[in-house]
Parts: C-alpha cells; structure tokens; sequence
C-alpha cells in the first residue's frame, strides 16, 4: 500500500512564524515522495487546531502523519491522543521541534529555515521506518504482599484493603425470566506477614511516644484490631518470606510459617498456660530485665493474644515429660504436633515495611554498657519507665534503689556510623521528661553534640523538658563512662577542657540500624541497600516509597530512620501507587516503548543481561537466548546499543528509525 | 570535495539534556545552527553505529549529550554510554578522525546556558578542526 504521509508546521502565531519561512518549507516538503498533504497552521495546539488535524488525518486517509511544531515535551501527548481519535496509531506520529531548538535560538532567519527543513525532512525520511505499536495489557494479580507488621506494614495494609469495588451482576431469574440485579463486590486481598509472633512492630509497644507522649498501643489497638479481623487480610505472624519469583503484577511468593505450637483458632488468649509453665527464661522482650516461661506471649497486649511456646526452651518439645500447659488450657489449644509449613501466594505487588533495630551499645566501648551495671539503653529505661516493664513502671537502679542523678548520652555511635539517626534526640527528650515526672528531684544531665530538631513540634517539646531543669551539655561527642566502684562517671570535654561528672544512672541513645533480615530480602529481590544498609529507593526525593524494581514499594524505618508519622506517611505514599496502579478488575497497561529482542538473531551472548538496570532481561537456558520481561522493561535502549549481533530493537527508537534521521541531519 | 559548511549530530537523551535544550530556548540563548538534534531516550541508547553512520553521511562533529552521573532516568545508561564513547574515539582516530570530533557530555534539564555553552563550544571546535573531508575510510 502506497503511504499517505500528511506534513503539518506550525507557525505559533509569530514565535515560529517571524523566524522561519514556514511556507517555503511547506512547498518544499510537498514534493517529497508519499507526501499527500503539507499544510501550514497558526496555533495547532489550539482547539481549531485539533480539529483541523483531526478532519486532515481523516479526510486525506493519513496513514502517517509529522508535525513540526513546538518541543514534543508540550504537546505531543496531545497531538498522539488526536491520532488516536481519527484513527491513526500514535506510534505513527512524529513530532520536530522547530521552536524550543530553532527559532528561539537561532536569530538568522535563513539558517533558522533552513534547519527547520533538515528537521522536517529527518522526520519525514523516520517516520516511513515508524511502526504502529499496539497497548499492551496483562492480567495483574490485585492482592499485595505487606512484610513488616509494624506501623507502616498496618498502616499499608490497612489502606489498600479499605475499599472494595463494587460489581453489578445482572441475572436472569430462573422462573419469570425478568432480569435480576445482584451486587457483590471484590476486595484485594493483603498478606501480612510478620516474622515475630505478634504484630505491632517495635515502636507500637511504647506507652509514650512523641510527640504527643500518647501510648503507641492504644493508639495502635484499633489499627491492629482491624487487621486482625478483616476478612481480607492474612495475618501471618511468626512467618518468614524465604522466596519471591516474578515480576510486577505478578509474583509468586513462598512463605514459611514456623511451628507455634498454640492454635490461633481455638485461643482465646486467657493466658492461663503461663502459670503452669515450669521453666523460665530471660524475657528479651524486656531486654533480659525481667523473666518470662516456656510458654509466652512477647508483651502484655501483644496482638493477637495468642502464645506461642518456645521450641528451645520447653520441655515436653525437648523430649522431656511435661504437659503442664496443655493440662491448663480449657480449649484443647496446645498442639505439640504443630509442623512448620511452607505456603505459597501470589501477589501483585510487595511493600516491605521490615522496620530496622537499635544498635547494639556494646559496640562503643567507651559508654561502658554491658561492663556497669546502671548504664542502660534508651529502650532499657523505657522498658522501666513502662507500666508493663519489669519494675511496673518505676525506674530504679540495679539495687533497687531510686536513682538521684541520670546522664543521658545522645549520639552515641553517630561518628562510627556516619548517619544522624534523627529520631533520638526527641526520644531522649521525651524519656527525660518522663523521669523528671515520676522523679521530680532526679538531676539529669543531657550531653550532646548536636541537636536535631527539625519539625514544628520539635522545638516545642525541647523547650518543655528545658524547662524542666534537665541541663543540657554540649560536648565534643568524647564521653566516656567510668566507675569509681560506687558511683559511674561521665567524663567528657568542653572545648578541651576536661569535666567530670558522678552520676548514679547513664542511658544512651544508640543508633538506629538496620534490621538484621533486610539482606535476606534485598537479595530475594534482587534489590539494591544503601551505603548504609537501609533499602535504597528508586528516587530519594521523588519516589522515597519505591524500591527500584517495579512493584516492591518500601515504607518506614528499613528505608531509613523515621518517626512514627513519617513512616505512616510513607505508608500510605507505597499504598497509594499500588491502587492506582493495580486496579482491582483492571488489567495492568504496559509501557509501549520497550526494547524487544528478535530470537532468531539473539546468539544467547548475555551481553544484554548484565547492563539492564531494571534487571528486565532473563536468560531463556533452554533456548539459549536472552528475554526481555515487558512489565519491567522501561525503554531506555541501553541494550539495544550493546546487542552485538543487532537482534535486540528499541519499539520507536529503532535502528532504522535513527539512521533515517541520521541520513537527513548530518548531510 | 571539500564543504564550506558543517553540521554536528547532535543525540540528546529524552529527559534531561533534551529539555536542556529546550531551556536553552526559552531563553533565547543563540545556539549554531549546524546543531541537529536526534532526540533518544537514554544517552546509553547511542551505539558506535550512529555515531560512525553521522561521520559517514557528512557530519564533521558528533556530540552526545546525557544526565549528569547518577542522574540518568534509567540509573546508569550515562555511565555505558561513557564507557562506549571511550572506545569509540580510539576507534575513530584509526580511519583519521580527530577525537574531539565526539564529545560526550551531561546537561540537566534546567541547564540552557549549558546547553547552549557546550552547543557553541563544540561548533567553535569543529569550525578549528575544519569540515570532515570525505573520508575513504569510512565509505
Ligand atoms: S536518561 Fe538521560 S542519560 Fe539516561
């Protein structure tokens, strides 16, 4: 079939118009081969300029079509959507910029011209080598996958299962044959997968957490309530994600759900298994402050309210006669002969939520944690400080004495790390207002180095615990705790000058890491970590929720320190994307230009393989060859320029199309 | 046969040196005239090929231009453009092709001055080094 190439320059009023010989350009294109039509315009972005194109492709049977006009960054879109409506493929549309990239640059009416056509006859020569590209559809799983039942794993969960879609089915009755509307709908689905036994995650224990010193866990009850209940959400505690395969839209994912040895079903979480247990342990929950049994739930509130019996510890699993919590419990719970067991779902997209982990303070030798006796983690004196801590709430030194003076170290570990943590100096402020509360004659002492106080509530909470009288002193970060056999002593440096001071208590504010398992996923996925071991994001400041791989979002603390609002933010950002972009009952479009590789050429060198970014290309080891995955591919064309053998295309940007203009422009 | 004038191929990746360009005309910056722009969608789209195929067809200059480092829209098709580049000028200079013929460099999309600095640095180079006379070589 002859083609019937239709050539339209805009003269943008007078911006192209003045500069270039718009109508000698005109006539000259007209001429070219194929041309059936080369036209002029005013303002072809305007309405009337739409129109004008729109009865032009229809009317003069375009089966092509260029425009020279302003940069396609304007209004190509809009000039491919009028194609559209007359019929004509977008793809076999080309646009020349003769504004931005000629007449606004080029003052010499005459050169202006004349590039303005090399331009013109470059996307005429391109646009016969143009192919009409087809949308691509494909079927998306809707469900998500949320690792991390933390704040930001309820809060991801909790949006994307809020809404369902409503579907209209008409039925013909069966007896009077009059056509029936039923409603239902259809719910996405969410799997929540938590590797400790209860959901809530680290910061939802906290009885006071800043900014508004509320209690985490009953802020958070509803929240987790909810999850625990719907009917559309897995809540898989106690399990772990040991494989992800596939790629957005969908995944296929392996979960192991260890043996918790107490039916989730028949528990109504009376605790009355604890009692009976025999043996005892170190709780860590309370940072081995306080003991807990064989059989235990993490916390008092824990959610769900369900034991889980520890396979290290308990007797009757270590081949031992002991029965007592099964004796116990009324509701026939304990099920000795529970199995670990692998399951498997498919998703269409993943959040991970994994949270992260306060650093070790041991680490930093010179605070002397973990050598005396009454120097404690942040999380230590919070556990103290909390009504279902180990002293129910009051804190004390380790002979069960009230402290009269408390050091508390910020920034420790900060220089070692290389990152300021950003939360601590608010936690520390809010722990000190604490103790100043329940101890009004306690002196604490605040040595810091730098203050980070960023949002508007920051200030604000400073200034309280200022008022106080917490003394705040600023050192060089050289603290050093010691101990004179009675008393500790914070020794540290005012501009060189050496200090000291005795002490009763110190509390350190360690770093925040991340989480131990974040390795495990980057490395299922494929995805990258940060110089600092937090996932790194696809873009830090316009896409902080989305790991660079399409359909892995992340949220809260595993992408980096953060507070509870910000992580809930973040949240809400990842769940956010995933509902416009899987659609319940939609199919999932795909990017049009993507690079496609042509088997019967591709020697199966897997030079292709290694440059991908988006690690879109896979090796077929059967056949030999490379293949490239549509959902993830996004077209830059990298390949494309490396296939040695020439079988990899770029959809739109094809050799040919690109040699074609070449030939015009370089003449 | 020598030409009187020349023209430099110019490829621009789509989203930053592009709109770079772009820039450098809402300004009203004077860019040389001999620049023809080929819009790609990376800079690591650009194979030796086109850059040869330019030379052949009668450019005396080709400039290639792509995000700044760490910049590319697809993370690191800059970086395997630059790698590519490298080898391509030693190639060049085998059938007689000055290396500073091909300039490979990065522009953002908000750095018309850049754009159009870079635009005349290089048209001033060529104009030095003279139009590329047909070369044997490559034909
Ligand atoms: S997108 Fe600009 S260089 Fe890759």
């Amino acid at each position: 079939m002859q083609e019937r190439i239709g050539v339209f320059v805009c003269k943008c009023s007078t911006n192209i118009g003045n500069k270039i010989d718009v109508d000698s350009i005109v006539s000259d294109v007209s001429n070219i081969e194929n041309v059936v039509t080369a036209k002029s315009h005013n303002v072809l972005c305007s309405n009337e300029g739409l129109e004008f194109l729109m009865n032009e492709i229809r009317e003069g049977n375009l089966s092509r079509m260029v425009i020279a006009a302003c940069t396609p960054k304007m209004y190509e879109q809009r000039f491919m959507n009028v194609c559209e409506a007359s019929g004509l493929n977008p793809y076999l549309f080309q646009m020349t910029n003769i504004r931005e990239q000629v007449a606004w640059v080029t003052p010499d009416k005459d050169l202006a011209t004349e590039k303005a056509k090399t331009l013109c006859l470059a996307a005429i020569n391109r646009i016969s080598f143009q192919e009409s590209i087809e949308k691509k559809e494909i079927e998306v799983q809707p469900d998500v996958l949320v690792i991390g039942g933390g704040v930001a794993g309820i809060e991801a969960t909790l949006t994307l299962t809020s809404r369902g879609r409503k579907i209209i089915l008409v039925e013909e009755d069966d007896d009077s044959g009059t056509p029936e509307l039923k409603q239902s709908a259809q719910f996405r689905k969410v799997y929540l997968v938590e590797k400790s036994p209860c959901i809530a995650g680290f910061s939802g224990r906290f009885e006071e957490v800043y900014q508004t010193m509320e209690c985490a866990p009953c802020m958070l009850a509803p929240e987790l309530q909810e999850v625990l209940q719907k009917d559309n959400v897995e809540t898989l505690t106690y399990s772990e994600v040991e494989e992800i395969v596939g790629s957005f839209g969908n995944f296929t994912v392996k979960i192991r759900r260890k043996a918790r040895y107490v039916s989730e079903e028949a528990c109504i979480g009376c605790n009355a298994c604890f009692e009976p247990c025999p043996v005892e342990v170190m709780n860590q929950n309370n940072l081995g402050l306080s003991k807990r049994k064989a059989i235990y739930i993490p916390y008092a509130g824990a959610l769900p309210n369900v034991p889980v019996i520890d396979k290290e510890n308990c007797l009757h699993l270590n081949g031992k006669e002991c029965n007592a919590c099964e004796q116990a419990c009324a509701f026939g719970a304990i099920n000795f002969e529970d199995k670990e067991q692998i399951i498997e779902r498919n998703v269409g997209a993943i959040i991970l939520a994994i949270g992260s982990k306060l650093s070790d303070p041991t680490q930093y030798p010179q605070f002397g944690y973990g050598k005396f006796d009454n120097v404690l983690s942040a999380i230590q004196i919070e556990r103290l400080n909390a009504t279902n801590g180990p002293t129910g709430g009051k804190i004390l030194l380790k002979n069960g004495q009230e402290p009269k003076s408390i050091a508390f170290i910020y920034c420790v570990g900060r220089k070692e790390i290389g990152y300021c943590s950003g939360i601590c100096c608010m936690y520390m402020s809010a722990l000190a207002q604490h103790v100043k509360e329940k101890l009004p004659d306690v002196k604490i002492y605040s040595f810091y180095t730098d203050l980070c106080l960023p949002k508007k509530e920051h200030q604000r909470i400073f200034e309280k615990v200022l008022n106080k009288g917490v003394e705040f002193i600023r050192s060089d970060g050289s603290e050093y705790v010691d101990s004179d056999g009675k008393q500790l002593i914070v020794k540290y440096k005012i501009e060189s000058s050496k200090k000291s001071q005795l002490i009763d208590m110190v509390v350190l504010a360690p770093p925040i890491e991340p989480n131990q398992d974040i390795e495990k996923l980057a490395k299922l996925l494929e995805i990258p970590l940060d110089e600092n071991g937090f996932f790194s994001e696809e873009h830090i400041l316009m896409k902080p929720y989305a790991a660079p791989l399409e359909g892995v979002f992340i949220a809260g603390t595993c992408q980096g320190p953060k507070d509870i609002g910000d992580s809930v933010s973040q949240a809400s950002a990842a769940a956010g994307k995933i509902l416009s972009k899987l659609m319940l009952g939609e199919k999932l479009e795909l990017e049009p230009i993507v690079a496609e590789i042509d088997e019967e050429i591709c020697c199966g060198c897997n030079i292709c393989i290694g440059l991908c970014p988006f690690s879109a290309i896979n090796r077929d080891s059967e056949r030999n060859i490379a293949i490239i995955d549509d959902t993830l591919c996004r077209g830059c064309g990298t390949c494309v320029a490396a296939c040695p053998s020439g079988a990899t295309k770029a959809r739109n940007f094809t050799l040919e199309q690109i040699s074609a203009e070449i030939r015009e422009v370089a003449k | 046969m020598k030409k009187e004038k020349f023209t430099i191929v110019t490829f621009l990746c789509n989203w930053c040196s592009y709109e770079g360009a772009d820039r450098a005309g809402s300004a009203r910056l004077n860019c040389p005239a001999n620049i023809r722009v080929i819009r790609v969608m990376c800079s690591g789209r650009v194979e030796p090929q086109f850059v040869i195929q330019a030379f052949r067809d009668g450019a005396s200059g080709v400039l290639i231009l792509g995000c700044h480092p760490g910049d590319c829209h697809y993370k690191k098709g800059n970086y395997k453009a630059r790698r590519r580049i490298i080898l391509l000028k030693k190639t060049l200079k085998q059938f007689g092709i000055e290396q500073d013929r091909v300039r490979l460099d990065w522009v953002s999309a908000s750095e018309g001055t850049r754009f159009a600095k870079i635009a005349n640095e290089m048209a001033d180079t060529i104009k030095q080094l003279g139009p590329l006379s047909e070369l044997e070589a490559l034909n």
